[in-house]
């Protein structure tokens, strides 16, 4: 990444915020905390963050509605709400009102840290505005919607070419089935089967037929998409 | 759902016509019986004054008779005759009935004389071409027949007029009642109609609707005010449910998420852990669908919150999400969805739903099922319909499959809360939507009839 990251944490659960720490760590940036609605807007909206996690039910008000006064104040930082409120309707306001990403509590440390890193890379990612998408021997090209492999072209379903351009903007990361089920298909909810794994297995079963291996299961929490290292 | 409204007619405030009617006529019969008792005063006086003219006459004739007998008599009938005003009738006969005086040339028909005095007993009313007299006829002796007789017409003429007056001032009154009946049952039905209305908006949802401007003194005022009393209480406690959801979630989350945090750091025992991790999961999904369950109950009826969504559009995003689990299961899979049908909702909601029937469907079906999903337009609605061929459900749970927590016996072996087709009403309802289960040869087919998306502007 570069450069150091700022993130800021706005939570009062001790526990939960260690937890945040952790990940936010590993990810190899510095941490603010700040345990009050009032602390954190005063801190975002004077120190340059990438990315705020925001609690919702804080001392001193909802983490949501504080969103407009942290962009009024200046802040460019990306906000990822993390939130016991956690209900498909919760998750969908939160988005509307302007969260670039929502993740309910209980989560998995997998999970947040999924997030976190497709938001760090969010602000870099200019360079996919190209029409191709290439990793080696794998070509996605947006504007007519094919893909190929070794010059062979594989036909996918619509929804299927969202998902492996989903794949490729997220390229060498965990993506978990949350992420693709609120990306790809635009639903907030679990639906408690893993009806995403289908839709990645078919995908896979086509790249894999046409010669890549692009698509790799991650064990535990979802799946990444690495083309070069399956090229290797 | 929708409940026939009364309309705000005078008519329809029954209870206020009949008790308008009631009084009405019970005025109207005491003022009958007042004006009866009026007309028999006045009746009996005026006859008694005829009587006493009678008498009167009859005292005369009897002074003259006593004095020079039967000259007399004629001499006064004559000169009497003479100034006739046609209120009598004086008739004296000789023996062969041949007139010797009177204010007529013959005696009346039917009529008999009797006795010989001049008194007014046996006075008889006798009638004649429509008048009516009082009459006292005599057998003089010697054979002459004498006839004193007094109109009673001005007596008819009162009573007549008085008859035609208490008529009228009774239709007047049975009309004026009606009319009363009527003002009263406007008025009633306005200020009724005002409640009734609030009534309607807040069983549509709108929770916070009020009426406008003060209560009035009487007794609608004191029924607005309890019933303003009734809906600030109904709207606290459904504002408290809505916090209290928010907080069992706040409460209940954190901890949960507490325990997560400490089972990721748990080494070595990744398949307990995973398990450990799913079974949670579970939790947490069933007690957000219960969550989901509440606030779609709550907010049903109310149109917040919705936007026009395009039902096909996430009727095939859901069934292609679910399609290749259904194949990879062996299900024979089917869709005719006509495109672009628009219902006013909640997008995520409407997924949710449908992701749960067709979940259900492909869970309880084996291979070589089938599995259909219709969504076509059918009259003023949309109707959407999930079909399988799979073992249906059980007889002894059709009635309340759509409770919380209901599960056949059968199934308890098949993962699940019981809570999906409770989340399927709740959200159905949320949306104005109509459940039906028809009758199917075999398997499970639901239908949903969904409101059309009305074009207004």
């Amino acid at each position: 990444m570069g450069m150091e990251e700022r993130i800021l944490i706005v939570e009062d659960d001790a526990e939960t915020a260690a937890a945040v720490r952790a990940e936010v760590e590993a990810l190899g940036c510095s941490v603010d905390h700040c345990t009050t609605l009032e602390a954190g807007i005063a801190a975002a909206t004077s120190t340059p963050y990438r990315v705020i996690v925001l609690d919702r039910m804080l001392p001193g008000g909802d983490g949501v509605e504080a969103m407009a006064r942290i962009r009024a104040g200046g802040s460019t930082a990306l906000i990822l709400i993390l939130s016991a409120l956690g209900r498909a309707a919760n998750r969908v306001e939160g988005l509307e009102k302007g969260a670039d990403d929502y993740l309910p509590k209980p989560f998995e440390p997998d999970e947040l840290r999924a997030r976190l890193r497709a938001l760090l890379r969010r602000g870099t990612m200019q360079v996919l505005d190209n029409d191709l998408l290439a990793f080696g021997e794998l070509e996605i090209r947006l504007k007519a919607r094919t893909v190929h492999v070794k010059r062979t072209h594989v036909a996918v379903s619509p929804k299927e070419f969202e998902l492996i351009t989903y794949f490729a903007r997220n390229a060498g990361q965990v993506v978990t089935r949350m992420q693709l089920l609120e990306n790809v298909w635009n639903l907030h909810f679990d639906p408690g089967t893993n009806v995403v794994d289908v839709h990645v297995g078919r995908l896979r079963r086509k790249l894999e037929e046409a010669g890549s291996n692009a698509i790799q299961t991650a064990r535990g929490e979802g799946y990444i998409f690495a083309p070069k290292v399956a090229q290797g | 759902m929708t409940r026939a409204r009364p309309a705000n007619r005078p008519w329809a405030a029954r209870a206020t016509l009949r008790l308008a009617a009631l009084m009405a006529l019970a005025v109207t019969l005491l003022s009958l019986g007042a004006m009866a008792l009026q007309y028999r005063l006045v009746e009996n006086r005026m006859m008694a004054a005829q009587q006493s003219l009678l008498t009167a006459d009859l005292d005369g004739f009897g002074a003259l008779y006593d004095q020079r007998r039967i000259i007399a008599l004629r001499q006064a009938i004559d000169y009497r005759t003479a100034a006739s005003t046609g209120e009598e009738i004086l008739l004296l006969l000789d023996r062969e009935g041949k007139v010797l005086a009177g204010t007529r040339p013959v005696w009346p028909e039917g009529l008999a004389p009797t006795g010989d005095g001049f008194s007014i007993e046996g006075a008889v009313i006798f009638e004649e071409t429509g008048r009516r007299w009082l009459a006292v006829a005599r057998q003089l002796p010697g054979g002459f027949s004498l006839l004193v007789a007094r109109s009673l017409g001005p007596v008819d003429d009162t009573l007549t007029a008085m008859r035609r007056g208490i008529l009228g001032l009774l239709s007047a009154m049975l009309v004026a009642g009606g009319l009363v009946g009527w003002l009263a049952a406007r008025s009633v039905m306005g200020r009724i109609g005002r409640i009734n209305d609030l009534a309607d908006r807040v069983a549509e949802g709108a929770l916070d609707a009020r009426l406008a401007g003060d209560r009035s003194e009487d007794e609608f005022g004191l029924l607005e005010t309890h019933v303003h009393g009734m809906l600030d209480r109904i709207q606290n406690l459904n504002r408290a449910t809505h916090r209290l959801s928010d907080t069992i979630a706040h409460e209940l989350r954190t901890p949960l998420n507490r325990v997560l945090q400490k089972l990721s750091r748990i080494e070595g025992q990744e398949e307990l852990t995973a398990e450990l991790k799913a079974e949670m999961r579970q939790a947490i999904r069933m007690f957000d669908s219960l969550l989901d369950i509440s606030r779609a109950e709550a907010d049903q009826g109310s149109g917040g919150g919705l936007v026009p969504v395009d039902l096909s559009a996430v009727a095939l995003e859901v069934w292609e999400l679910y399609e290749p689990l259904a194949e990879d299961k062996g299900l024979l899979t089917e869709s005719q969805v006509v495109p672009g049908l628009q219902v006013l909702g909640d997008r995520n909601l409407i997924a949710q739903m449908l992701s749960n029937l067709i979940d259900n469907a492909i869970k309880y079906c084996s291979a070589g099922d089938r599995l259909s999903l219709q969504l076509n337009e059918a009259g003023d609605r949309h109707l959407m319909r999930v079909a399988d061929t799979g073992p249906g459900l059980p007889e002894d749970i059709r009635g309340e499959a759509f409770e919380r927590f209901v599960r056949a016996e059968r199934d308890r072996g098949v993962k699940g809360h019981g809570l999906g087709l409770a989340l399927v009403r709740a959200i159905a309802a949320r949306h104005g939507a109509r459940l039906v289960l028809p009758e199917a040869a075999s398997g499970l087919t639901l239908e949903i009839h969904w409101p059309r998306l009305q074009h207004s502007e």
